[in-house]
Formats: C-alpha cells, structure tokens, sequence
C-alpha cells in the first residue's frame, strides 16, 4: 500500500483539493447535503422531462400546447434550481452558468410567445363579405375567407352576410382574460385522459357564454347587422357559424364546431359567444390534441350570413373521396336545410354524375330522408317529419343535378385542387353556395370487390356505404349520441344509428365504424378518412342486426359487414395510417423547444470544452452540474475528516471502514463512537448495508487471480497519472449520510468510485436512487466493459442508465417503497461484487453471462462447473 | 412527530377549499388565505412551517407576497404554485427562494410530497441551528 501511495503522489494529480474557504462562512454539512439532494432530484425530474420530450418527438401520442408550456417550464425551473444549489455547494465557483441559463431561457421564452396570439392594435372586428377572399384567411378566418373568394373572385351565389374577424376574438377573450383562465383549465388535464375533456369542455364553454361581449364589438356587430337590413330591404334571419383559422385547411376539423341557425337582430350577441364557446368543445378539444394544433393557433372568426330559405340542400364533392382517379363527382341532398345531410341524421339521396362532357348522371340513389330540417318562426330550427310522398321522391331533378355539378366543377378548378362544397336549393329553385372546402381524399387506387355473401363461411350481415376505406375487425359496441364515449373499449366496433362528428372523440380506439345512416359526404366520414378508420355507412339496420359484443368484420373497401373474424379480409386490406401527430405546428413548436432543451454535447469531463460556457443546452448544464457537484459532495466529505461533525463508526463486517453522520433521523440512538446495523433507523442506508453484506459475497476469502488481470491491473496503477478518482483513498473510510428516509454512502476503495444517493419513504412520488460509478484500475477496454456490464445490470433492475466510457450514472424514480428497498440491497451486493470484477472480466466471456451470474446470486462469477 | 402547520394563498376559493380539506384528511394542520395580505396577518398571528403560494393572482403579484414572506418570516418553506406557466416568474420565484413551482392542475401526490419535503428541510434546519 505504501508503495500505492508514494506512486500516487508522484504520478496522481488529485482532483478532490479540499476547498479553500473560512470553515464558519460555510453552510453545515447537513444543509449541503440538502442542497445536495436538491441537486440530484433536479437533475432526476430534468432527465425525465427530456426523456418524455424525446418520446413526443417521435410522434404518435398527442399533446396540446398545455403540455408544452407545463413542460418547458419544468425544464426551466429544474435546470435553475441545480444552478442554485451547484452554487451554494461549491460558494459561487461557476458563476457563469447563470449567464449560460439566462441566454437559453431567453430563447425559450421567445418560441413560447410566438404561439400566444399578437394583442390587437386597433384591432378591425367586422369585415362586411363584399371585402373578404381567401388572401383574408387570418383576419376572419378559413371560412369566411373561401365565402368571400365565391362571392368577390368566382362571383357564384352565395348568401350576403358578415365576418366577424378573429381580432374580435381576441378582443373578447383577452376583455375577461378569459385566455389565461382557459390555459389553467387546460393544464389540468393529461392528453389522453378523455373524461377530464368533458369537464374541462363544460368549463371553459360556461366561461365564454357567461362573458360580456365588449361593447365595441356589440356594436360592430350591429351595426354590420343594420347595414345588411339596409341590402336586404328588411331584418333577414341569419346563420352564425364558426370561422376558425385552420379550419378547412390542410385538416378539416368537420363539424367540430356550433353552427346556430336562424338567428335575429336580439340573438346575434349570444349566437356569437355560442359559435366562439364550441372552439372547447369536447370534439375539438380532441381533435386538435390529436392532430397536435395549439389552442393559440386557432382565433375563433364567425361568418354570419342571410338564411337561404332551403327547398333541399346538401353536399357535393368535386371527386369521389375513394376513388380519386374515377372522374367522378358525388352529390347528396335531402329536404330542408343542410343540418341533416351533413350532419349525418338523415341519409340522403345521393348521385354519381361523370365530370367529361354532359355530366352524365351515372347511378343515382334514393335516401331514407324521413326528417327535415326547417326554421321556425320564433327562431332556430327544428325537424319536422316528411311526408311520405316526399320521401318516395328525389329531393333534386336530374336537370338540378347537372346543373350543380356544372357549379362544382367551375369551383374545384378556380381552387386547383378537390372540393366539398355545402349547397341549397332555394323556392325559386336557385342554386345558393353556403360554403367550399378542400377535400379530403384517399391516397391511391385500389379495386374494390362488391361484398360477397360468404367469405370462408363469414357470413355477410349487411352492405352500406364505404365512407372510409380499409378493414377492421371487433366486438360490437353500441352507442348513442350523447352517450358517455369515455368508456369506449379499445379495438371495438363502433356500431351507431346516426353518423355525428361527436365520435371523433373515439376514432383512434375504434376498429371501425358501422352506422345505420349517414352519408359518405357528410363531416363524420371526412372525419373516419382523416383518422385511417374503416367506415360502413347507411346500412340502414346496423343496430338491429349486430349484437352488442359479437365479433364482426367491417370490410369499408367493398362495403359490408361480416359476422366473426374474416381474417382473409383482414390480411389483403392495407393496413390504414394512423394520426401521427409528426409535421403538425405544435410537433415543431416541441422540436424547437428540444432543441434548446435535449441535446447532450458535453459528455466528457475531461475535455476542455466540459466548462459553463460550454453548455448548449439545459441537458449540458445538467451534466455539468452533475458532475462538478459530486466533486463538490467529495469535498464534503474531506470536511469531515477535519470533522465538527460527530461521525459514529459502523461495527459490521464490511470491506470498507464505514462512518455514519446522522443529519436527522437516520439512527436510533445518540450519537456514539460506534454502532450496528440495528441502530440505524434510515430504511435506504439499512437496505444498502445488507446488500453489502451478503454472504454470498464472500469478499474476504481469498481467491485466485488471472495473471493478465492481475498485471493490466497493476500496470495501470502504476503507470497511468490521474487514471481514476479512486486511488487515493485505498482502504480508507468511506462515508454515509443518513436522515430517516435519506441515504448518501459513498465509497472510493479499490480502484472505483461508487456513489448512491436515495431517498426512500411511503410517499411514492419521492422515491429515487442515484447510482454513479467510475473509474477503476485496469486498461480502458476492461473499464469500459465492467462500465457495459454495470449499467446492464442496473438496466435489468430497472434503472434509467446513461453510460459514458468508464462513467455510469443510473437512476430510478417514483418506485414503491419495497421495491425501492430491494433495488438498494441489489446495489449494496452490485458495488460489493464489482470489487472481484477486476481480475476477472477477461474479454472471451459475453458480458450477458456476468449479467446472468450477478442476478442469479453468483457474486464471484465463477464459471459453470466441469 | 411535529404536525406540519400548512397556509394555503389562492384566489380560488375552491382550490383552497378542496385542497385543504384533503390536507387536513392527511393529518396536515392547514389555514386558507385568499389573497397576499391575507396571507402575510396570518403568518404575522401565528407560526406555519410551509406555504403554498399561488403566484397568479389577479391584482397581486405573488412573487411580491414571496418577497415580504421571505424578508418577515424567513424560517418559513414557500412551494408556489401556479396556473400559468410563466418561465419568468419560475426562475425568479426560484431564485428569491422558493422551494418549488408546481404547475396547476396539481396532483394532491406531488403537493403532499412537495410539502413534505419543505418540512423535513425545515426540521433539518431547524435542528441544524440548535446545535
């Protein structure tokens, strides 16, 4: 030993200089490991948040802007505390990490204000229909925006009216800050937790509807309102619909907002804050948080033009959303206004015209249009039953039909691309426009066989609509609009009469969708194609002939339903793409986040650039501090050396001399020079301690030792300066700080380093142990291996593991208190056993098998026998 | 064992309400306040061990109720909560020596846990002056 030491102190370049301050000006040893402890669950809590920033950025789980903002600041709050208590420990020595933090917090800051909208100037509330087109999307909105570009640019029919901008929007939510408080709503609820949705829905909605509109827009309202009186030549009724930015553009969010119909002067106002409250609907709240859209990106604006007093109206698509290729466009329609057709509460009549030349109609379908939607007098609308003569009929003649799809196709080429558009017949029998969209359509070609009656002895149930194509299979589950979708099982099929944008709600849970009406042109169909779903429509009796909980096949490419399992369905169907939330705003919003967060570029502490100016991320100011605080910590240790404190020493058989400081609980008795294992009270310190003394260890009886271990060992010891932060200490004492649910034992012997710090206790959520190993004798190949098979030990044992050359840090959070205990007894073993380690780890043996050795109980990893 | 002596400051009456009644179901000796001058009479009448501030209180700035707690009653452990998240007003709650920022909506596991902490560093620091 003495020659170790005398090499040591020629070679060694000690790294653990005790720190040269006035011992009083010096906070006490159990404050400092406080702060110590402060240090390392920061650093806990930041890993795990960047961790789970990482898991968002490769898509597929949603998240809203809540999330993002709650985690940002998580990040923020974390890596600052660390600077914080890096500072008290070490008095101040890295000052300019403040510097460091300060420049990326700014970054921060400016991605996050970016997505809060800009605060009017003077703000425009209300642009009258003839001053909009689609360039005007961001003041009034998708909607009123594309009502504009039909009126001004295509100059087709289309209602006069208004829009109300999305400044008012603004205006209105920032007049209460109700913005603030529907943030805070929002925080409260985890992404996929869909029953908190509703709750939080109900309570922003009752928030809006409960406000004033400021007086200003009042006015403005009305007063746009008095000049459409004065066109009109008398107070016309209008529609209040919503206008929102987004809406209608690259996703359709189709019917996820409130239209309210016929409306008057006295209802305007609260029609307004109506439309503006459906921006939280439980549908939208999902929707967007699927499709990763911010709430900040999407100012409400609302179009309020003159009701058409509808014959029959409907929708058109510019193409056949599943067969693009077919030169085809579709029309549906049904009596009365739009809200049954669209809505999916009627099933409509429905025609195939061919888009070359004459506008051939190609098949033409009679609906089930037993319902209509009219306005009422007093006010809104109602549905009225139709008589049956009516029903009998087609709601438009084939010289209407050619007519509208002359209109449809004069809109799908002045836009480029296809279009949805909402029409109504009025009693003069004129085609009025209420609105166009982009069209959603399916990618590719493919046949689509007519459903077969048997199918592998798969009977065929029922045909419908093919609304959204694919395959899916499941037990039936019925629901009702209105129902509590919530308790949707996964993987079911969604069996429903009426087709409503509501099921959104559960389109990534559901198999597939069966309704007994609805359109393929109406909002839950887009919706269906949006979310990769398999969608039979209009087969008229779904909910008579499916049972609940029978297992069906829906084949939405040929448009039928079979009973059981179809599994050749199943098998040639492509399988349809799921959301994704990749590519969305808020996935590039997260991404910039990231990169001001995630990436680790100091990884090595030796390297000159491992310094505060260094730091380019929180990650690397992480990293940093970690490291430097155990240094820190290690000069604690040496305070105690020239101790105030009263250290008591631990009589058990241990290979290492053990002295306990107690800062609060940790032992049972009163300070004495000496104590056993049963005198300690700290549950972390106990369980790490009886690991280290497992007889199975058996670290005192003497064994052999490989020759060419033994020599690598040797030689490095001798030959390399600084090789390890372990040398010095060789048989020396190590220390353990204990409280009652706290430990930190840390240990220099050998030629490794270990450090474990824990806190342990029934609160669950403050459970962790910190695992920290490095250095050791031996070349750096055997360093490196016996690092690979620590932290593929602790990756068995379920730790989080960062391994860096001969540096392993672990760790493991918020695990029950047994489990936590025993994860300790492994470690105490694991830091016991890896003393024998360095002499045998030759590198002919897979580290799988020491793995396998240490968890089976074989701590001197002797080889199988003859 | 010490009971922990809790004052929670919330302009929302419910949060206070609520969360002090499943506090106090926990074993916690807990007061309400509803705003910072509310919070500082109570401190100055009586002695607690942790507060829980909420830092978004319309007309009051929370972090000045951090600073007067601080100054009057420095042996007191802050947590702060808010419902906005605000880098800005976490960094500088932090660094005027808060213990924590919890971001509403908050789990009644992790105030538990927060204030159990605070209270632990309190005895430890309190003991730690002792001697």
């Amino acid at each position: 030993m003495g020659a170790r030491r005398w090499m040591r102190r020629l070679f060694g370049r000690d790294r653990w200089r005790p720190v040269e301050v006035p011992k009083d000006s010096r906070a006490s040893l159990s404050l400092d490991y406080l702060t110590f402890k402060d240090l390392t669950t920061s650093n806990d809590e930041l890993l795990e948040i960047i961790a789970d920033i990482e898991r968002k950025l490769e898509g597929g789980t949603a998240f809203g802007m809540a999330y993002l903002r709650n985690r940002t600041v998580g990040c923020a709050t974390h890596t600052y505390r660390m600077i914080i208590c890096l500072d008290k420990l070490s008095s101040r020595r890295y000052q300019e990490l403040h510097l460091v933090f300060a420049s990326l917090q700014k970054r921060l800051e400016a991605i996050l204000d970016r997505t809060r909208p800009a605060s009017p100037g003077t703000p425009r509330l209300v642009y009258p229909l003839s001053e909009v087109d689609s360039s005007s999307a961001a003041e009034v909105g998708g909607k009123s925006a594309n009502a504009g570009e039909i009126r001004n640019r295509l100059r087709l029919p289309i209602p006069d009216g208004f829009a109300v901008s999305t400044d008012a929007f603004a205006a209105f939510l920032g007049h209460h800050q109700l913005a603030g408080e529907i943030r805070a709503l929002q925080l409260k609820r985890e992404p996929d937790d869909s029953s908190g949705l509703n709750e939080i829905s109900q309570q922003a909605q009752e928030r809006i509807t409960s406000s004033d509109v400021p007086p200003a827009l009042v006015e403005a309202m009305l007063a746009a309102y008095h000049e459409l009186c004065r066109t009109h030549g008398s107070e016309p009724r209008v529609s209040v619909r919503s206008s929102a930015v987004g809406e209608d553009g690259e996703m359709s969010f189709a019917g996820q907002y409130t239209s309210v119909l016929n409306v008057d002067r006295a209802g305007l106002v609260d029609a307004y804050k109506e439309v503006v409250a459906s921006l939280y609907s439980p549908q939208a709240l999902f929707y967007r948080s699927v499709h990763g859209i911010p709430d900040e990106d999407l100012p409400m604006g609302v179009l309020c033009m003159t009701m058409v007093d509808a014959v029959a109206s409907g929708v058109a698509c510019s193409v056949d959303p599943n067969r693009p290729a077919a030169e085809t466009l579709l029309v549906s329609g049904a009596w009365g206004l739009g809200v049954g057709p669209v809505g999916g509460s009627v099933s409509p009549d429905t025609w195939v015209v061919s888009k070359a030349g004459a506008r051939e109609i190609l098949t033409s379908r009679l609906g089930w249009k037993d319902t209509r939607v009219d306005p009422l007098d007093e006010g809104g609308v109602a549905p009225m039953a139709v008589q049956a003569s009516e029903r009998q009929r087609f709601c438009l003649s084939e010289a209407h039909v050619r007519e509208l799809a002359d209109l449809v196709v004069m809109i799908e080429s002045h836009y480029h691309c296809p279009q949805e558009i909402e029409w109504a017949l009025d009693r003069q029998e004129r085609f009025v426009l209420l609105q166009s969209r982009p069209l959603r359509t399916a990618v590719g070609e493919r046949a689509q066989p007519p459903p077969a009656n048997e199918i592998d002895g798969h009977r065929l149930l029922l045909t419908g609509a093919a609304a959204s194509r694919g395959c899916g299979s499941g037990m039936v589950h019925r629901c009702t609009e209105g129902d509590d979708l919530a308790a949707f099982p996964a993987g079911a099929v969604l069996v429903t009469r009426h087709s409503s944008p509501q099921f959104v709600k559960i389109m990534e849970r559901a198999a597939a969708i069966v309704t007994d009406i609805g359109a393929t042109t109406g909002h839950m169909a887009s919706l269906a194609r949006e979310f990769g779903v398999p969608a039979v429509l209009d087969t008229r009796d779904a909910t008579v002939v499916l049972g609940e909980g029978s297992v069906v096949t829906v084949d939405a490419d040929g448009g039928g339903v079979y009973e059981g399992r179809v599994e050749r369905l199943l098998a040639s169907s492509a399988v349809a793409e799921r959301k994704s939330v990749v590519g969305t705003p808020i996935h590039s919003i997260l991404r910039e986040v990231a990169s001001v967060v995630v990436p680790l570029t100091l990884t090595d502490p030796r390297s000159p650039e491992f310094r505060p100016r260094g730091c380019r991320s929180f990650h690397d100011i992480a990293r940093f501090i970690h490291e430097k605080a155990f240094e820190e910590m290690f000069r604690m240790s040496d305070r105690v050396t020239s101790a105030t404190q009263k250290a008591t020493r631990l009589d058990e058989r241990l290979p290492y001399l053990v002295y306990l400081i107690d800062i609060g609980g940790g032992l049972r008795r009163a300070p004495s020079p000496c104590v056993r294992l049963e005198d300690i009270r700290s549950e972390p310190m106990c369980a790490l301690l009886r690991g280290m003394m497992h007889p199975d260890l058996r670290w005192w009886e003497p064994r052999p030792i490989s020759v060419s271990g033994f020599l690598a060992v040797a030689t490095e010891s001798m030959l390399s300066p600084g090789g390890g932060d372990g040398q010095r200490r060789l048989g020396d004492r190590s220390y353990a700080i204990v409280a009652e649910a706290y430990c930190n034992f840390s240990s220099r012997v050998g030629y490794h380093f270990a450090a474990v710090d824990a806190h342990c206790s029934e609160s669950r959520s403050r459970n962790y142990v910190s695992f920290r190993f490095k250095g050791g004798a031996a070349d750096d190949g055997r360093r490196a291996r016996r690092c690979e098979l620590i932290g593929a030990i602790l990756g068995r044992l379920d730790f989080q593991v960062e391994r860096n050359g001969d540096l392993v840090n672990a760790r493991l959070r918020k695990f029950p208190r047994d489990a936590t205990l025993q994860r300790l007894d492994q470690i105490g073993r694991l830091i016991v056993a890896t003393r024998q380690l360095d002499m045998r780890l030759g590198p002919g043996t897979p580290i799988a098998w020491y793995v396998d050795a240490f968890l089976e109980g074989n701590y001197l990893f002797e080889p199988p026998g003859p | 064992m010490r009971v922990v002596r809790l004052l929670l400051v919330d302009d929302e009456a419910r949060f206070v309400e609520t969360l002090s009644k499943r506090l106090t179901a926990r074993g916690y000796e807990v007061e309400g306040a509803l705003g910072g001058p509310q919070a500082l009479e109570l401190l100055a009448a009586r002695p607690f061990d942790v507060v829980l501030l909420d830092v978004w209180m319309p007309g009051i700035d929370g972090l000045e109720v951090l600073k007067a707690i601080r100054r009057l009653h420095p042996g007191v452990k802050v947590v702060l909560v808010s419902g906005n998240a605000s880098i800005n007003a976490a960094v500088e709650g932090m660094r005027l020596g808060a213990i924590d920022y919890l971001l509403k909506p908050v789990e009644i596991d992790d105030v538990l846990a927060k204030v159990e902490e605070a209270f632990e560093k309190k005895i430890i620091e309190e003991a730690d002056a002792a001697r």
